[in-house]
């Protein structure tokens, strides 16, 4: 399981600030505890990069931003419907305890007020490092015993099978042997043998034919 | 007596931020101030001009983190005192306030150009 496991090293973080020296020094505070950065210098920049391909993890939004604000932005992000949900810590000033309340209640996570502490904000972002991570552990759990489930599933159906050979007729319309076919929906493995009845019907008399057989060579080299 | 034009340590945080062989944080960051800051100077007295707390509000708001992020302290108490007042809707004695600004902010000035030239 631990190709789940996403370092932080390698999580992304967007900074949405429109107050460029504010967005600078969160951003250099980030990157040196090794997380990737992106910028937003507004609302609508931040939802378009958050709504987009392969999102960051993370987003640290600016209360007050032109465009959409903090609250509309996490409003939205919220509407979405996604397994593993963006983790929103908002900025916001150090006199605003309203705001704070405001934005939680949007549904934001957590909040970070500005002038950012660097260790406490980089504390806080390693918190949403590690709630994004179990997410995307229980978010692969969940896909794959959902997978389990759909397996189980096909085999409890009736399944058409061949009266003369015994081969299974698959979902795409396709005949396999009936080995493969269990092996596909359940990872059961065959080992092949035999049963004391097919032993006497098809084995034995094999056996037996294959010793007359050398009996009789025997008695052509004597001669 | 006074305390001085910028934090010490914050300056120090900011130097510290540079990852190995990348530009410098600190230098990086007092550019930006400077170039952003006067213009939204301007925009803060044309609000009060204008009469205009919201905006007023808005842009001492702005204010306040570009000052706090680079530990200019008062400055920062000067934008917050505007901030409070443009919030309120009360600008009757912000004028005193605007002036300070402009006074503090050629000392921040003065103070980063001699950390730049450092």
């Amino acid at each position: 399981m631990s190709r789940m496991v996403i370092s932080t090293q390698s999580l992304q973080v967007l900074v949405a600030d429109d107050e460029p020296v504010s967005r600078t020094v969160v951003g250099a505070m980030l990157k040196k505890a090794g997380y990737i950065v992106h910028f937003a210098n507004d609302g609508d920049q931040a939802w378009s990069q958050l709504d987009g391909e392969n999102p960051p993890a993370i987003a640290l939004l600016d209360w007050e931003m032109p465009g959409l604000a903090g609250p509309e932005v996490v409003s939205r992000i919220r509407g979405r419907k996604v397994p593993t949900p963006t983790y929103v810590i908002l900025l916001t000033s150090r006199d605003s305890s309203a705001d704070i309340v405001a934005g939680l209640k949007a549904g934001a996570d957590d909040y970070v007020t500005k002038p950012a502490d660097q260790d406490e904000l980089i504390a806080r972002v390693n918190v949403g490092a590690r709630v994004v991570q179990l997410q995307s552990a229980l978010a692969e759990r969940v896909r794959s015993l959902e997978e389990a489930l759909a397996n189980v599933k096909a085999l409890q159906t009736l399944l058409p099978m061949c009266a003369y050979c015994k081969a299974i007729r698959n979902d795409q319309n396709y005949w396999q042997k009936v080995e493969t076919y269990f092996h596909d929906h359940s990872g059961v493995s065959f080992s092949h043998s035999y049963c004391p009845n097919c032993y006497e019907r098809f084995v034995k008399p094999q056996l037996d034919a294959l010793d007359d057989a050398s009996q009789a060579a025997q008695k052509q080299k004597r001669k | 007596m006074s305390e001085p034009v910028l934090d010490a340590a914050m300056i120090d945080n900011l130097r510290q931020l540079t990852p190995p062989g990348e530009p410098d944080v600190l230098a990086e960051v007092l550019e930006l101030f400077l170039q952003d800051v006067p213009r939204r100077i301007e925009k803060l007295r044309a609000a009060w001009a204008a009469g205009d707390a919201a905006e007023l509000h808005k842009t001492a708001h702005s204010l306040k983190g570009s000052a706090g992020n680079i530990g200019a302290q008062t400055l920062f108490g000067v934008c917050r005192q505007l901030d409070d007042k443009g919030r309120a809707g009360d600008l009757t004695d912000a004028k005193p306030l605007v002036d300070a600004l402009v006074t503090e902010y050629a000392r921040v000035e003065v103070a980063i150009g001699l950390i730049l030239r450092g």
